[in-house]
């Protein structure tokens, strides 16, 4: 049975995570942490609830005329003498960056954040020639020199904690293994990215929003290391996926609103850098990447388009914050990521939509409003179907059977109530009482529920 | 096909062009003060905003405490084209944004854009008059055809990717401040 069973096992890998406790429960606070700045900043703007409406539907627009915008946007572009160039897949797209950087002959180069550019695995790609990929973003470089992969999409390395850091900066970076404050730390990243900004021969980026009535695009960071990797090579490549164009610059004035309250809390984001013309003698080159969207767009979980990758999703999910980003086997963990995930492959990604208590706190913090639980709750349906999960499967319809009569449901209730509290501790909490596993089981009441509405009833 | 004809080919239903767009119609929030509501945005942001008409540049790097050289951009000259040492650089700020403290700094080409981000600090002037509401006025007022890289910048650089402890100075400026000048 095991070997139908899908490689991702959100459980087992959530295993790992929880067996230490203390570092699971910083990182539940950590994240309900940014929750809470999230929900201050969103009250602190009466119009939220309307922002969020029309940033569904002007989400919803763009998907529905996607072609268009993106042929405009192609043509705006070029006329600002940025070059446009397409990838189906993964595959092409990193041959594209290659070539680009071939071109240039670029060694050494310094990215900024890009859900994408790890979606596509860009950076092994690249070291493979022989290319020098540094991730400028500070969580982001943390991860690579520890040969780690982001565990969430706004904070990378929020499954560490600054021992780590510390330790892979002493590796690394010749730091005081014996320091882990943060402020040390992050002054020691400092010097050491910036003499990689200074020696680079090109950046790369990605995009936030593009715009296809001005032909430009907009990147959004807190540390300023879009603007200052950009600003000195003399050759800029940005890699979207086809989803984040925009009408115009008009609607960028809906989601710079949303996007850094959603994400952090804070108001907007330090840096929220316009591209709209190479610099004087560079090129500017912008990829954009299908790589399964347009085939996504075309089935029923169309919606997911229009995240916009704030993460809010992932610090409000009580899943997530306690099971951590790794344990979904997936570039983008969380909610967002369990439904994307889903969507791509059920049959390796099938225990994700189960990784969810239904709560819909996602969709409720979610700025562009996708009905995440709802549409987990459909991948369910999906997922139960895979061999692996055909005695599951059993279960449930024995369940349903039972029930349907109230009478047999009645009479196992009352053996239930009887036995359980009856029951040998050894008994109740071995292995297949998954719910009695780091838990008390809650004992049943003394009278069920229909014994005492009928009393109630006849009084 | 090509890469670029297999993708419109697969969005080939939605490429026609809309006929309208929806748009955020709704008044946006007001604030009765301007400038305090920005100098409160931007200090959230770990910025700071000083009224003052002193604005030479001696008086505004008073304000700072670094070593290296001050460039100020609203002058011109061959110090500019420097990248190394730079202590502070003074830059002229479009607009501001009352509800994030965020301002409009467009260089156009008349300063290299690396300087935003490699001095160790950075002062913005910026009329006290020119202070919109919110980022819907900020859209109006840009006009982007004359623009090849602009941004809204809101404090210094800053980082929270060690264990959620807040770092001001990640990459690009350490202190930022933005002078306010005139009524
Ligand atoms: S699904 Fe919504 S809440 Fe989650 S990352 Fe995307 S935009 Fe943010």
């Amino acid at each position: 049975m095991s070997g139908r069973c899908p490689p991702v096992d959100h459980a087992k890998n959530a295993a790992s995570f929880t067996a230490d406790a203390k570092r699971a429960h910083w990182h539940d606070e950590a994240l309900w942490f940014v929750r809470q700045k999230r929900d201050r900043a969103a009250k602190s703007v009466p119009e939220w609830e309307a922002l969020r409406e029309t940033a569904e539907a002007v989400k919803a627009h763009t998907l529905k005329h996607l072609g268009y915008y993106l042929e405009r946007f192609e043509e705006r572009a070029k006329a600002n003498g940025i070059e446009v160039y397409w990838a189906r897949d993964a595959a092409e797209h990193n041959a594209i960056v290659a070539r680009l950087l071939n071109e240039h002959g670029a060694e050494r180069v310094v990215k900024s954040k890009s859900m994408l550019t790890e979606e596509c695995g860009l950076n092994p790609h690249l070291e493979s020639l022989g290319i020098e990929v540094t991730d400028t973003d500070l969580g982001e470089r943390i991860v690579q020199l520890a040969g780690d992969h982001p565990s969430h999409i706004v904070l990378p390395a929020i499954h560490m904690k600054k021992e780590d850091v510390s330790r892979i900066f002493a590796e690394h970076l010749q730091t005081d293994p014996e320091n882990s404050d943060p402020g040390y730390l992050t002054r020691a990243a400092r010097r050491h990215l910036r003499r990689k900004f200074l020696e680079a021969d090109a950046a790369i980026t990605g995009v936030n929003f593009a715009l296809a009535e001005e032909g430009a695009f907009v990147v959004c960071t807190n540390e300023g290391n879009a603007d200052l990797g950009t600003a000195l090579p003399g050759l800029h490549i940005a890699c979207m996926g086809l989803e984040k164009i925009l009408p115009s610059a008009k609607e960028l004035g809906i989601f710079t609103r949303l996007l850094a309250r959603s994400a952090t809390g804070q108001a907007i984001t330090t840096y929220t850098s316009h591209f709209r013309k190479p610099r004087p003698g560079g090129r500017l080159c912008v990829v954009i990447v299908d790589n399964g969207r347009s085939r996504l767009l075309r089935g029923e979980y169309a919606k997911t388009l229009s995240c916009i990758r704030c993460g809010a999703c992932m610090n409000t999910c009580p899943v997530y914050r306690r099971s951590g980003g790794h344990s979904y086997g997936y570039v983008i963990p969380g909610p967002i990521g369990s439904v994307l995930a889903g969507a791509r492959e059920v049959a390796t990604y099938a225990s994700l939509p189960f990784a969810c208590s239904l709560c819909a706190s996602c969709d409720n913090v979610c700025p562009v409003r996708i009905d995440l639980h709802k549409t987990l709750y459909r991948e369910r349906e999906e997922a139960i179907d895979i061999p692996c999960y055909a005695g599951k499967k059993r279960l449930l319809h024995l369940m349903s059977w039972v029930l349907q009569r109230p009478r047999l449901y009645g009479l196992l209730m009352g053996a239930m109530r009887f036995l359980l509290p009856r029951l040998p501790r050894p008994l109740l909490y071995s292995r297949f009482n998954v719910w009695g596993r780091d838990r008390e089981t809650p004992m049943p009441a003394p009278r069920s529920f229909r014994d005492l509405y009928r009393e109630r009833r006849s009084r | 096909m090509n890469a670029r004809e297999t993708i419109l080919n697969a969005l080939k239903e939605r490429r026609e062009a809309p006929a309208d767009r929806p748009l955020f119609e709704k008044e946006p929030m007001r604030f009765d003060d301007l400038s305090e509501a920005f100098a409160t945005a931007l200090e959230a942001a770990g910025g700071e905003a000083v009224e003052t008409e002193e604005v030479s540049a001696e008086a505004i790097a008073g304000h700072f405490r670094f070593e290296g050289r001050i460039l100020d951009t609203r002058e011109s000259g061959e110090a500019l084209s420097r990248r190394d040492g730079i202590g502070l650089v003074i830059v002229e700020g479009a607009f501001g944004v009352a509800e994030n403290g965020a301002v409009w700094i467009d260089p156009k080409e008349r300063y290299p854009r690396e300087l935003l981000t490699l001095a160790e600090n950075v002062a913005v002037v910026l009329k006290k008059g020119a202070i919109v509401a919110t980022m819907h006025e900020a859209y109006e007022r840009i006009d982007f055809s004359g623009i090849s890289y602009a941004l809204f910048m809101a404090g210094p650089s800053k980082t929270a990717d060690i264990e959620q402890a807040l770092v001001i100075g990640a990459h690009g400026a350490i202190g930022m401040r933005v002078f306010l000048q005139g009524r």
